[in-house]
């Protein structure tokens, strides 16, 4: 079984007709996000997202490398998306689908190409050393709006990721582990987020954040990218039933309110977090001394 | 044929199958059929081809039949034959990303390590010290020194297709092999290191490096400056099976071992004046591969009698009841060493035992494996390394020949 | 020592999932299973007459490599073991686990994959009962360690793993058979049985109950009870699914 369990006509017709009184089938309004959750794993930059039903794990790491020849100042940012026959059984394990080339493109637009993270701050020896930091999704539940919830969950992890330290000595490259110096956090030049829209009715209704099913009943999709200062760094119009153009202006200031709404959610979060970690680091400093 | 017409004019053809026919409907019964004959036909118990439970195939092993390699080596097990030629590459520590960066904890620690290896190197046998092992941990395995790749090469058996990806076997026997090398620490890290001893320092020289940072320096190492790595060996092992009828993991490794064996190393050293490596292209300059011991495999394969155990919704007996029954000989299985194609398709439990004997001739198991099934316990197991020292033995003499 | 913690159907899509964590390597794994499933028309992956088990393992940091398919080969031949293939509606068709290691350190290229078996191998059986994928037995496992001194270690970190002189992962089912060992290192044969002894006791105690205190005694100080662990977190999970029922 590679196709998800197509959608029945009934339900088809139940969720547009629904749409056209307004309606959706968890009581949402047409811009409203699902529950959103994040919560932090031990190591910095382990993020849980949960949107509703769809959940996804998040890994920031960050090694050593050489930077590329032609780029001799800038490190290396790479998101890695790979979808398992966890996330849904219409995934078969190692091969990649449509779906996968889809939200690596949107995923890599709007966070990667946009510059949200700043890679010549990677730099630590021109031409020589650089950090390469990569994000690795993990899709445990699909129902749906994957790539928002993936960008979140990136931009969280990016912002929470702490690398560590290190200094050049001697044309040598000296790393400090976590222990000995405070980790750096990394140098994020903005915030965007994707917002994605499905198009029901000709176009009269168009709502944020589908489910599996709302998704499966679209007939267009328009995904913008825009951050917190309102400067739009994607837009598409990838597939469907055509949009009327002024409705992408009307919806970039509804993806604006949004990204806005999000970000400081994600910063609610990530503080609160932050704040247990260092008194959690004080704890055990304390007690360190204790023993001594 | 007109023979067999007039003795047995009656008899229906359909109910007798000559051997391969039956051996490709029933295959199960009938190596069941050569393993347990009926008492009636007085016949030895021995495997469809012909081996007693604990024999090895024919096995030959000849080394350097490649010319455009270090070192080379082809193991034939049977009909399985393995072929790895090994092949060295320079490498610059400027080019490694990793070799300017080192973790504050034990940044010095390593200079320290380097020195200390350059003394004791020469030694020869003498007890590792622990720095040394963590040494050639850091070098050879974080470094990627060797890289071993195998191949099944289409045609190698009909199941492998042209232009297919390698397939999980491919894959999996690569890393056992990799993780094998590792483990075992078979080739040493000095002998892949290319060291540089700079000439005692002259004035406008001393100057330029006694900045800050060199103040502190006691002043002898100033005078003679630490002997420093300029380079390493990458032994790159490419192994291909040409044919496949069972085992490759034996017979990969084997391959392996031989060409290791053989592997010359030219002399190399850094030529300062050019800031490059030289090789020399004498072979009397050349050194082989010092390698820590000779680890040997043994796979097995396990056969059991009772054909529908996989099927039928059985109840499994206890641990404890199977080893009662086993006493009493009613739980019916051979373990079969060496197994050939035929054989691997109808044992699912593995087991994979590797030795290595020391020089006092005590046998230290280097790797014991096994999974797929629940009959091999124990006893089994000591057997099998019983059998596995022996084949220690025999292999040490194959590969002293060649 | 803290001993291991997991829940069971922690998935809304997958037919079964275990989350599974063990303190002292501090490996986080996901399950998720699927099964039976229509496999994709490779056909001669089938068999005609049993399930075909696939199992994928996905590591947190790193791409996918040569380590991944060699530990999820010893998986498949331990797994296809114990799962009953050949039960109704089970053959032709597929059993997909699919194991993703979401916390602890990466497995680096050519490292050994013992120090992350036992946790993949818990996770897996966790989330095939969770998808009631019918089992001929359960199992448990353990790593131990060997040092120097030929002290056997229980519970070792990734980095007491690297300076053991052998490293032992073994399985036994809940009937004791021994299901699975994978041995590197140097020792001899002695030693295995005394790593295999050891291993049994811990390997008990976490499938046995009533690890309440009044059972294991002079085991204690190894502090893990792996079968019984398995046991009463799948208890755990059913209590709380049958409320509704054991309070009528």
């Amino acid at each position: 079984m590679s196709k998800e369990a197509p959608l029945s006509v009934s339900e088809r017709q139940f969720i547009l007709e629904a749409l056209r009184q307004d309606a959706r089938l968890d009581g949402r309004g047409p811009d409203q996000f699902r529950p959103l959750s994040i919560t932090f794993g031990e190591e910095y930059g382990h993020v849980k997202l949960q949107l509703g039903k769809t959940s996804l794990v998040v890994r920031i790491s960050a090694e050593v490398t050489q930077p590329r020849d032609d780029r001799p100042f800038d490190g290396l940012f790479q998101i890695n998306l790979e979808l398992s026959a966890m996330g849904s059984p219409a995934w078969e394990n190692g091969r990649s689908n449509d779906l996968e080339a889809y939200a690596t493109h949107v995923l890599d637009s709007v966070v990667r190409r946009s510059n949200a993270l700043d890679t010549e701050s990677l730099c630590i020896l021109k031409g020589v050393s650089c950090w390469s930091i990569r994000a690795d999704v993990h899709v445990l539940d699909f129902d749906g709006n994957l790539t928002d919830a993936a960008c979140i969950a990136i931009m969280t992890g990016l912002q929470h990721f702490r690398r560590p330290d290190a200094v050049v000595k001697d044309g040598q490259v000296i790393v400090y582990g976590v222990e000995e110096r405070v980790p750096v956090a990394l140098n994020i030049t903005h915030k965007p987020l994707s917002v994605t829209f499905n198009s029901y009715n000709d176009g009269k209704n168009i709502i944020v954040d589908a489910t599996l099913k709302e998704e499966q009943a679209s007939e267009g999709e328009l995904v913008i990218g825009i951050n917190n200062g309102g400067d739009v760094c994607f837009v598409s119009k990838f597939s469907g039933a055509p949009v009327d153009a002024m409705e992408v202006v009307v919806k970039s200031n509804v993806a604006l309110e949004k990204v806005k709404d999000i970000n400081t959610k994600m910063e609610k979060a990530m503080q609160a977090d932050l704040a247990k970690r260092a008194k959690k680091g004080m704890a055990d400093l304390s007690r360190a001394e204790n023993d001594r | 044929m007109v023979s067999a017409a007039t003795v047995a004019p009656a008899a229906p053809q359909s109910l007798s199958l000559p051997p391969p026919q039956f051996a490709r409907l029933q295959p199960h019964a009938y190596l069941l059929a050569h393993l347990s004959p009926p008492v009636a036909s007085n016949q030895p118990s021995a495997r469809a081809n012909g081996r007693a439970p604990s024999q090895f195939r024919v096995t030959s092993a000849n080394s350097g039949s490649l010319t455009h390699t270090n070192g080379s080596g082809m193991v034939r097990l049977g009909d399985t034959t393995a072929v790895c030629g090994v092949r060295a590459e320079l490498l610059h520590t400027e080019d490694i990303p990793s070799w300017s960066v080192s973790q504050s904890s034990n940044a010095n620690k390593r200079r320290r390590l380097a020195d200390s290896i350059k003394l004791s190197g020469q030694s020869g046998d003498h007890e590792e010290t622990e720095a040394e092992v963590e040494e050639d941990r850091a070098h050879i395995e974080d470094l990627n020194l060797l890289v071993p790749n195998l191949s099944l090469s289409t045609g190698c058996a009909p199941g492998f297709l042209p232009g297919a990806p390698p397939a999980a076997l491919t894959q999996a026997l690569s890393h056992k092999i990799l993780s094998l090398l590792h483990s075992t620490r078979l080739v040493r890290a000095e002998d892949l290191r290319v060291w540089y001893q700079p000439p005692n320092l002259g004035p406008e020289e001393l100057e330029r490096h006694n900045d800050e940072e060199h103040m502190d320096v006691d002043a002898d190492e100033a005078e003679s400056k630490p002997a420093e790595i300029k380079a390493f060996w990458v032994l790159y092992i490419d192994i291909m099976i040409i044919s496949l009828a069972g085992n490759p993991f034996d017979a990969a490794w084997m391959s392996v071992l031989t060409a290791l064996r053989d592997t010359k190393l030219p002399k190399a050293w850094w030529d300062v004046d050019n800031e490059t490596i030289l090789c020399s292209d004498s072979i009397a300059e050349s050194r082989k591969l010092s390698l820590r011991g000779l680890p040997i495999p043994s796979s097995f394969g396990v056969f059991e009698a009772d054909a529908a155990a996989g099927w039928r919704a059985v109840v499994i007996p206890d641990g404890e009841k199977l080893k009662a029954e086993e006493k009493k000989g009613t739980v019916q299985k051979w373990i079969l060493a060496d197994p050939d194609g035929y054989e691997e398709g109808l044992s699912q439990e593995r087991a994979c035992i590797i030795v290595d004997k020391e020089q006092n001739g005590k046998t230290v198991i280097v790797s014991m494996e096994k999974h797929g099934g629940w009959t091999v316990d124990t006893e089994d197991l000591r057997q099998l390394v019983d059998i596995s020292a022996r084949r220690w033995d025999e292999m040490k003499q194959i590969m002293d020949q060649c | 020592m803290v001993g291991p913690t997991a829940s069971l159907s922690t998935l809304n899509r997958a037919d079964g999932s275990a989350s599974y964590k063990c303190p002292a390597t501090g490996y986080d794994v996901l399950g998720a299973v699927n099964g039976p499933i229509e496999l994709p028309a490779r056909r001669d992956a089938l068999k005609p007459e049993d399930a075909t088990v696939e199992v994928f393992v996905k590591p947190g940091n790193t791409t996918a490599g040569v380590g991944e398919r060699y530990v999820e080969g010893i998986l498949r031949s331990v797994l296809g073991k114990v799962i009953l293939g050949r039960e109704r509606g089970f053959p032709r068709r597929g059993v997909v686990i699919t194991l993703a290691i979401v916390g602890g350190d990466a497995v680096e290229r050519g490292d050994s994959y013992l120090t992350i078996l036992p946790a993949l191998l818990h996770t897996s059986l966790l989330a095939l009962l969770s998808a009631a994928v019918p089992l001929s037995m359960t199992f448990s496992a353990t790593l131990l360690g060997v040092t120097k001194s030929g002290e056997i270690m229980p519970d070792l970190s990734a980095a007491d793993a690297k300076t053991a002189v052998s490293r032992h992962v073994l399985a036994f089912s809940s009937k004791n058979h021994l299901l699975l060992n994978e041995s590197e290192g140097r020792f001899d044969f002695n030693t295995w049985e005394q790593v295999r002894e050891r291993a049994l006791s811990i390997c008990q105690e976490l499938t046995m109950p009533g690890s309440d205190g009044d059972v294991a005694m002079g085991d204690e100080s190894d502090g893990s009870k792996v079968d019984g662990f398995v046991r009463e977190t799948v208890e755990d999970r059913l209590r709380r699914d049958y409320t509704w029922k054991i309070d009528s």
